[in-house]
This record gives structure tokens, sequence and C-alpha cells, in this order.
């Protein structure tokens, strides 16, 4: 019986269902070949800019859209990432590649020590607590000179370089030397979270979202589960954020501005809160779209002030969830019919 | 150590802290009443200073009328927002309220940011250059009218909440949801009121302090940060709870910047929450966890 519903309920409805596979291979082929027809560098870099948000927002839908976490940390530990990257490569001078690893991992770290106090009365302080931290450290990227170097932040930074023996040294300076370079820490990063979300600790983060009391009378210890989502949002956020100031060649205090907060929460509520392949595509939405539009950063920060507003309360679910209950209802149709 | 010094930082962390209690308080009867973090919150206290900017240099008015004309208009954009937008939310969705709130704390921030531009603007009241001196003391005159203000305000509220019928209802609403709809009140009425009041008193913080400090579309952020911090140590949806902790927390800062280094001041308010949450996880006045 359950095999027969599972049938009917994947059963290709027309030909453009048919077509999803080949069209799909189609545009992953012209995204990865997108530096050799791109009119401009600058195409390069919006797209390295949407690969970047997809890596980040993917951290932030395992911890809000899995866990059901809502952090307002993500910011924080991607300019963390970012600091302790730039700092690694300019007042320790090691290669841009040990750098961003360490960034990511004293995000991990940090986001261990936050979540402990963090996650200990309720939603509603997890909530406080993460925001807070973030506005935190944006103060002292601005006044703690000593370290930060201050509001003018750190300029001259040095980018990772890739050797191909027999083909020389490449210089992650070339936006398309980065864009590959991107392009395959986005791979394993998203890939390292699809392999957490589809496994037991995934199916334990969810059961514990939907009914915490249900889930821990299981045995499943929710801190613990809890923790170790938060960690690994923080450890690929950090090591996105450090990679993205390595592009950029500077780190300063506006790393930690609101506006990468508004772009994670629109990327990941449009996209649809736990659903996986939406939030990456509305990374490329969110990102691409404002650059065609060619709208004004301010008018664009009230624009996307409006959208989330018209989002909670008009798509709770995000286009995802909307997705998902057209699956559910097309699928209880075809149940009764 | 010098004691004038000493004083002087005192009496300016209580001024500071009546005025951050004035805003955690609005916070904490919106979390109590609604069940909502507003994270708009600080884009309301600019308003309620942009107001006072607004009556003082375009309508010419003087400090006192200024100041009602500013607190009224925020306290109508809160019912307008009520109304609107929160309205809608349900109980239980806490994740909305917060998207929500934050959304139109956006709009408002980058709104103002298009119409008056990002510079800070002072407001000069007739009251700019007077002083009080008391004993080596020295405070200014707006400093000693918003901490004024802010006594008053809180006296208010403890009335209202102590002894009317709107003020008792709200209570009930924050002790428990389901009794109070139980026996017939309205939610819909209280949560508004509730809404309207907490923004006021933001609006009134904001005012009462933009002759003090400057006005300027981001000067909302660091204020909800702090805010934050005292809501979680007095207990959220504790009411004097945030008083207390917004005294704590506006003395421990000002001694904090005096003696030691600006970077620990801004750090003050944040390691106590933490320090707070791991020692007390229900707040300094709690009585018990509620989730």
């Amino acid at each position: 019986m359950t095999a027969e519903v599972g049938r009917i309920g994947l059963q290709p409805a027309s030909a453009a269902r048919t077509l999803y596979r080949p069209l799909l291979a189609a545009a992953a082929a012209a995204f990865v070949l997108l530096p050799w027809w791109a009119p401009s560098s600058y195409a390069v870099n919006v797209a390295i800019l949407a690969m970047t948000f997809a890596v980040v927002c993917t951290g932030l839908n395992l911890i809000f859209g899995y866990a059901g976490l809502l952090s307002f940390a993500q910011v924080g530990f991607w300019g963390v990432g970012a600091y302790v990257s730039a700092l690694c490569a300019v007042d320790l001078g090691l290669s841009p590649w040990l750098c961003f690893v360490a960034g990511g991992l004293t995000a991990a770290v940090i986001a261990l020590a936050l979540g402990v106090p963090a996650l200990r009365v309720s939603r509603a302080s997890f909530v406080i607590v993460t925001l807070s931290f973030t506005l935190l450290l944006g103060l002292l990227a601005r006044n703690w000179v000593d370290v930060t170097r201050g509001p003018l932040g750190i300029p001259g930074l040095p980018a990772p370089e890739v050797s191909i023996p027999g083909l020389g040294t490449f210089s992650g300076h070339q936006p398309t030397v980065f864009f590959y370079i991107m392009l395959v820490f986005a791979c394993i990063a998203i890939g390292a979270i699809r392999v957490i979300v589809t496994s037991p600790v995934g199916r334990a983060l969810k059961a514990l979202n939907q009914n915490e009391p249900l889930a821990r009378s299981q045995g499943i210890h929710a801190v613990r589960h809890q923790l170790f989502a938060f960690a690994v949002s923080a450890l690929v956020t950090g090591m996105a954020g450090g990679l993205y100031v390595f592009h950029l060649s500077i780190v300063d205090p506006t790393i930690f501005d609101v506006y990468y907060v508004e772009m994670m929460l629109i990327i990941v509520i449009l996209g649809g809160p736990g659903s996986f392949w939406s939030v990456i595509v509305a990374s490329g939405v969110f990102t691409v779209l404002p650059e065609l539009l060619r709208i004004s950063p301010d008018l664009r920060l009230v624009l996307f002030g409006v959208v989330l507003v018209g989002a909670a309360l008009v798509l709770p679910g995000g286009f995802g969830g909307w997705l998902e209950q057209r699956r559910l209802r097309a699928w209880r149709r075809n149940l009764s019919s | 150590m010098n004691e004038t010094l000493l004083f002087q930082l005192l009496l300016n962390g209580i001024v500071i802290g009546m005025t951050y209690a004035l805003i955690a308080v609005g916070l904490s009867l919106i979390f109590g009443v609604m069940e909502i973090v507003n994270f708009a919150h600080g884009q309301l206290y600019m308003v309620g200073a942009a107001a006072m900017l607004l009556m003082v240099s375009a309508f010419g008015l003087g400090y006192f009328p200024a100041l009602v004309g500013a607190v009224l208009l925020t306290a109508v954009a809160g019912f307008f927002l009520y109304q609107g937008l929160l309205r809608h939310l349900k109980q239980g969705e806490f994740e909305r309220g917060i998207i929500l709130t934050l959304g139109i704390g956006m709009v408002i921030q980058n709104g103002a940011n298009l119409l008056i531009g990002a510079s800070p603007r002072v407001v000069d009241t007739g009251f700019s250059f007077i002083q009080l001196r008391a004993g080596g003391l020295v405070i200014d005159a707006h400093r000693a009218l918003a901490m004024g203000l802010a006594v008053i305000a809180l006296a208010g509220l403890h009335g209202v909440l102590r002894f009317t019928r709107l003020g008792k209802a709200m209570r009930a609403f924050a002790q428990n949801r389901e009794a109070a709809f139980m026996v017939g009140m309205r939610p819909s009425l209280i949560a508004g009121q509730a809404v309207v009041l907490g923004i006021a008193l933001a609006g009134l913080a904001g005012a009462s302090l933009a002759p003090v400090f400057t006005v300027h579309p981001a000067m909302g952020m660091p204020v909800l940060f702090k805010a934050f911090a005292i809501v979680i140590i007095g207990g959220l949806g504790h009411i004097p709870g945030a008083l207390a902790a917004g005294l704590i927390i506006g003395v421990s800062e000002s001694l904090v910047g005096g003696y030691g280094s600006t970077v620990m001041q801004d750090a003050v308010a944040f390691l106590a929450m933490i320090a707070i949450l791991m020692a007390r996880p229900q707040g300094l006045f709690g009585k018990g966890v509620r989730v």
C-alpha cells in the first residue's frame, strides 16, 4: 500500500517533468563555464557573491530551517571568520588557505561557547543573545582599534593561490580563478550540510524542531544536537566570510552590517526554511535581481524590509514551503481520485 | 580615588540607566502581553527622537510642547503598526513576529535614511546650555529633564499596571493567557493598548534623549542592544526587573567607561547578560523559567 502511494506521488505530470533533469544539468554546466561566456568580470563577481550567500544561507537554513532556532549570530560568525582570516594573513603571514580554515574554526569554537548560555532558557533568549552577539562584534570591530585597526579596516589582503603542475600558479585576485575557488568551496560546504540534514542527526534536528518534548522522550539529546548544528553553521559561515574578504582584499567593520543580516534572512525565509534547494536558488535570485534592477543601496534596504514584512504576513513557509504544500495537495488529490 | 569623579560617574549612570529602563520596560511589556520580541523597538526610539527634531526645528515648538507632540506621534505610529500588522500574529508564532518586527524596523530605519539622510543632527531647545550644579557635581538640564521624565513615566506606568482595569488585564495576560481568555478578556484590545503604551515609552525615551545626544537613523540599534541585555538580566516580561537591570547596566557602563576603556564599556551589557544566563537563567528577579 505504501509503495503504491509513493509511486503515485512521484508520477511525472507533464513534459516539463521529463525535461527536468537535462535542463538542470545544462543550467549547472552553463554556471560552471560562466567565466568563459560572461560579458564582463562584473558578472563573475556577482556569481561569486551568489555562491557566498548560497553557503552562508545554507548554514542559516541548517540552524533555522532544520533545527528551528532563529540565529542572528550568523553575521557575527561571518565577520569573525573574516577578521580572523585577515589578521592571520597580515599579522602572522600565514597562507590564505590556512587563514580561512582558522577563521572558520574560531567561529565554530565561539558558537559552542555562545550556544551554551543562549540555549539555556527559551527560543526568545536564543534570538536575543545571538543578535546581541552580532551587534557587540560590530561595536568591537569599530572601537577595539589595537586589534581591528578600527573603522578603516585592514586593506591589502592577499588572495589564495592555486598551483597546478605544468600550468603554473594562478592568483585568486583574478575573478575567474576566484570563481573556481569559491565554486569548489561552495560544493564541499553545501554538500557537507546536505549529508548532515539527510543523516540521522538531521532527522533528530527536525524531530526536535517539530516536538521537542516528544523527541527528548525518545532519547534525543536536544542541546547536544542543537549545539552541533550551531557549530557546523558557524564553521561554514566563518570560512565563507574569510574567503569573501580575500576576494574583496579588505576587511572593515561594514562586514557586520545589518545589510548582511537582512540578505541572509530574506533568502532563507523566501526560499523556505527547511527547503534545501529552494534556499540555494533563492541565494542566486536575491543576489542577481537587485543588480539587474539597479536599485540604489538605500532604497534596496527599504524594499528588503517591505519584502520581509510581506513574507511574514503572506508566505510564512517561503517559496519552498508553498511548493511543498502544492505537492502535498496534488498527492492527496491523486490518492482520492 | 577622586570622589567627585566617582559620584559624577554614578550620577551619569543613573541618568542613562533610567532611560535604558524606559526602553526595556516597553519591550518587556510588549513581550509579556503579546509574546513577541519587538525588533523594531530601537527604531521606534529613533522615531521619537526624529519627531522631537521635527517639532523643534520645523515647527519651532518649545521643549515641553515638542516632547508631548513627539510622544503622541510615536504612539500614533505604534497604533497603526499594531492595527495594520502586529494584530495578524497568532499565538505561538514567535519567529514570524520577529521577522515581521525586524522588517518593520528596517523599513523605518532605511526610510529615515532616505528622508533625512544619515548625518547626525542636533536638536537645539531653549535649555541647551543650562547646567545644574550641586556640590561639585554637574548635570546639564536636558539630562536632568530626561531622568525626571523617565521617573514620572515609570511611576505612572506602575500606577496604571497596579490600579487600573487595563493594567490589571495586561498583568493577567502576562501571567496566564488562557485564564485571561476564559474570563472574557479581549486579547486584541489589551494587546493593542500594551503595544501602543510600550512604543510610546520608547518614543518618550527617544524624544527626551534627542537633545542630549544627536539624532540619526542608525541611533536605535545600539540602544536596542542594551535593552535586550536588560530584559534578559531582569527576566523576560518582568517589568520591575527591567527597571532594576536598566539602572545596573547604566551605572556599570558609566563606571567602566570612566575608569576602564570604551571597548569594555561596549561589552559590559553583553557580558552581564551571558553571566546572568549562566548563573540565573530566569533573570535576576524572575521566579521560574517561562517557556
